[in-house]
């Protein structure tokens, strides 16, 4: 959707055209601009949720988008733990949230001790 | 009720009752909270939620905190994979 | 083998960069992001002369100049670790191992946090998030969003969000606790709301600023502060109000407000629920340190620097032997400040290098860094003077010590 994209800026002027490319995220298939950042990209496209808590299962987007928090992290072409703030989008990438653990540990907590 | 379960520690999902009951428990440092709760130290190291972690253990301390400091972080401060290490790519 | 290693392509590390090349030396900087700029890219105000000033035209151009005088550039690359080996730092990215003889650490701030129940919703970020999200990739963090956190920064970028099409519902405060402490008390933001009243057209700001010198007058304007908030760029900012939660179901649908007295306390009744698509998380900004502590620097807490900075000289050397430091990593100023000491820390390096009278440059670069903090536009602590001179006194305490035994 290009109404999610600031086309237009009073100051910045108009966006600098970039080719705009495919990709699929979590198998499903998007359109991007070459060279924007995965998160940025799958934003313009309405999806907030990049990954689930490996224990809990709740859903998580970016955070930070400068790296700082690792929040966004994806597997890429099956390379698991990328930044999808700080990835740059590439053509026929693809783009998988990481799953869930299948056990959740959480017995070094208080209520387990 | 919503402050107990407020998540702290976003990676490792520590809420603050996690937090305020451990230290009850244990009366423990805030070092020790912080190694018994996993509260900063998750896949970030911190970056995100250190400052309040810290804030709690030392309102919970009471005691105030010294200005000098050795800061504890531990390498590496980006996540390196196994693969990066045998340096193989995927 | 280079003569530098430059880890952050911010304003501090470019203009390093730029000052070594210079003086001839090589250089190579290693940033982890995708491009040159760091976090001056997102920046984008008005200045008092009417000429705005452009985040990304600064990084670009700053960048050509490096790139014209042969600097070398790593982007995507993340530095995990550094170690002092044999008289050389050895830098560890996911790629490879780097070594030099004068490596300067430019990594800038982070964004300190302020929990908020819900705050791990998809469409909750931190306000650096959102800034960099409009400005620089040019894609909406949503369509209406509510801000929680008043300082500088968050002032700033809610006017960003405005100037491209992005409905800012209202600036507000998080509810006190133990993790807020002085970002969820009315006086204290009324404080440092007063350093950014130059930027506000508003009326009820600019006035408040010249009537609220006291501290006695501070309180009362927090007191009194209207209920409904005033507005600042036609942005509701509410100080009488703080965000209990933030819900939704898969991703943020709202925020629930409720009044607070002057103390910061939640009037029991008045909650009320706000739609909004997105949130953005202020609690200001920190030194992002973490690589100097892992080399083994003394560490000062300077609340007027943002929190615990690296002990440094004012020619920007660290305690360690060809160590540097440059930028925010010093304590929070703006880009302007961090470009200043990207010259002085580059310079200094030339120096290292062997390179021949340049102390009267590094003087005068010092002089710059002053003049340029004394001009600032955007001042992000009022005591920024106070924390550096902290540090200068700790530094030559530290070197008395060093010379005695
Ligand atoms: C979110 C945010 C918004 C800001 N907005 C404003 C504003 O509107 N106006 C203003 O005047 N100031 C603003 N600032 C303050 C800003 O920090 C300074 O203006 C200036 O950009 C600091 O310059 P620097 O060179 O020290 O660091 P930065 O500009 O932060 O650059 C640091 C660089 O180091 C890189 N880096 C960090 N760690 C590593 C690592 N381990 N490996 C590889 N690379 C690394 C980062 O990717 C980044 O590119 C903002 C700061 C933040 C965090
Ligand atoms: S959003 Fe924080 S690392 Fe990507
Ligand atoms: S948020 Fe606590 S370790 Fe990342």
């Amino acid at each position: 959707m290009t109404d999610r994209r600031i086309l237009d800026h009073p100051i910045l002027g108009e966006q600098k055209s970039q080719k705009e490319i495919s990709f699929t995220f979590n198998q499903k298939e998007y359109k991007g601009l070459q060279g924007e950042p995965i998160a940025a990209a799958l934003l313009a496209n309405g999806v907030r949720t990049l990954r689930y808590h490996e224990e809990s299962g709740t859903p998580r987007g970016i955070y930070c988008n400068i790296g700082h928090c690792f929040e966004c992290r994806v597997i890429i072409n099956g390379k698991q733990g990328q930044r999808a703030c700080l990835t740059p989008l590439e053509e026929g990438m693809v783009i998988e949230s990481p799953a869930p653990l299948p056990t959740p540990v959480r017995d070094w907590r208080y209520e387990n001790a | 009720m919503q402050k107990n379960n407020m998540i702290i520690c976003r990676c490792e999902e520590v809420t603050y009752a996690d937090l305020k009951k451990t230290k009850e428990k244990y009366n423990c440092t805030a070092r020790e909270l912080k190694l018994r709760t996993r509260a900063g130290m998750g896949y970030c190291g911190g970056r995100t939620c250190r400052s309040a972690v810290d804030k709690i253990a030392s309102s919970l301390e009471k005691q105030k905190e010294k200005d000098i400091i050795p800061l504890k972080y531990q390498p590496p401060v980006r996540p390196v994979s196994f693969a990066d290490l045998g340096g193989e790519h995927k | 083998m280079h003569n530098g290693i430059i880890i952050g392509a911010g304003p501090a590390g470019l203009t390093a960069a730029v000052t070594c090349a210079e003086n001839g030396l090589d250089v190579i900087v290693l940033d982890e992001y995708m491009r040159a700029g760091g976090r001056l890219l997102g920046q984008l105000y008005e200045q008092p002369d009417g000429k705005w000033w452009n985040g990304i035209k600064e990084s670009e151009r700053l960048f050509q100049q490096a790139v014209d005088l042969g600097v070398q550039f790593r982007f995507g690359t993340a530095v995990s670790n550094i170690e002092y080996l044999d008289d050389m730092w050895v830098i560890y990215t996911e790629k490879e191992v780097l070594q030099t003889s004068n490596l300067l650490l430019a990594t800038g701030a982070a964004e300190s946090p302020v929990p908020v129940p819900g705050w791990t919703l998809p469409g909750v970020m931190s306000v650096g998030a959102a800034q960099v999200m409009t400005n620089v990739h040019r894609v909406k963090p949503g369509e209406r969003g509510v801000i929680i956190g008043i300082n500088v920064l968050s002032a700033a970028i809610a006017m960003e969000l405005q100037l491209a099409g992005v409905e800012v519902a209202s600036l507000t405060l998080p509810r006190m606790s133990e993790v807020t402490d002085v970002e969820a008390h009315p006086k204290e933001v009324m404080d440092s709301l007063l350093h950014v009243s130059h930027m506000a057209p508003s009326p009820f700001v600019k006035l408040g600023s010249k009537f609220m010198k006291g501290d006695f007058m501070k309180k009362m304007g927090a007191a009194f502060y209207p209920k409904n908030g005033v507005k600042m760029w036609d942005i509701p900012i509410q100080l009488r109000k703080a965000v209990i939660e933030i819900y939704g179901e898969n991703q943020v649908e709202g925020v629930t407000l409720a009044t607070i007295n002057s103390k910061g306390d939640v009037v029991p009744g008045t909650e009320e629920n706000i739609a909004a698509d997105f949130v953005c998380i202020a609690g200001g900004l920190y030194p992002l340190a973490e690589l100097a502590a892992i080399a083994g620097c003394p560490f000062y807490l300077v609340e007027e620097l943002g929190g615990y900075v690296p002990l440094h000289s004012e020619e920007m050397e660290t305690t360690l032997d060809g160590l540097y430091v440059a930028g925010n990593i010093t304590g929070i100023e703006g880009a302007k400040v961090a470009a200043a000491q990207g010259h002085v820390a580059g310079l200094s390096i030339a120096r290292n290098n062997g390179i021949r009278s340049l102390d009267y440059k590094i003087m005068d670069a010092i002089q710059h860094v002053k003049t340029t903090r004394d001009h600032a536009y955007i001042q992000f602590h009022p005591q920024i003077q106070k924390g550096r001179s902290k540090i200068q006194d700790q530094w030559n305490t530290y070197q008395r010590n060093v010379q005695e035994v």
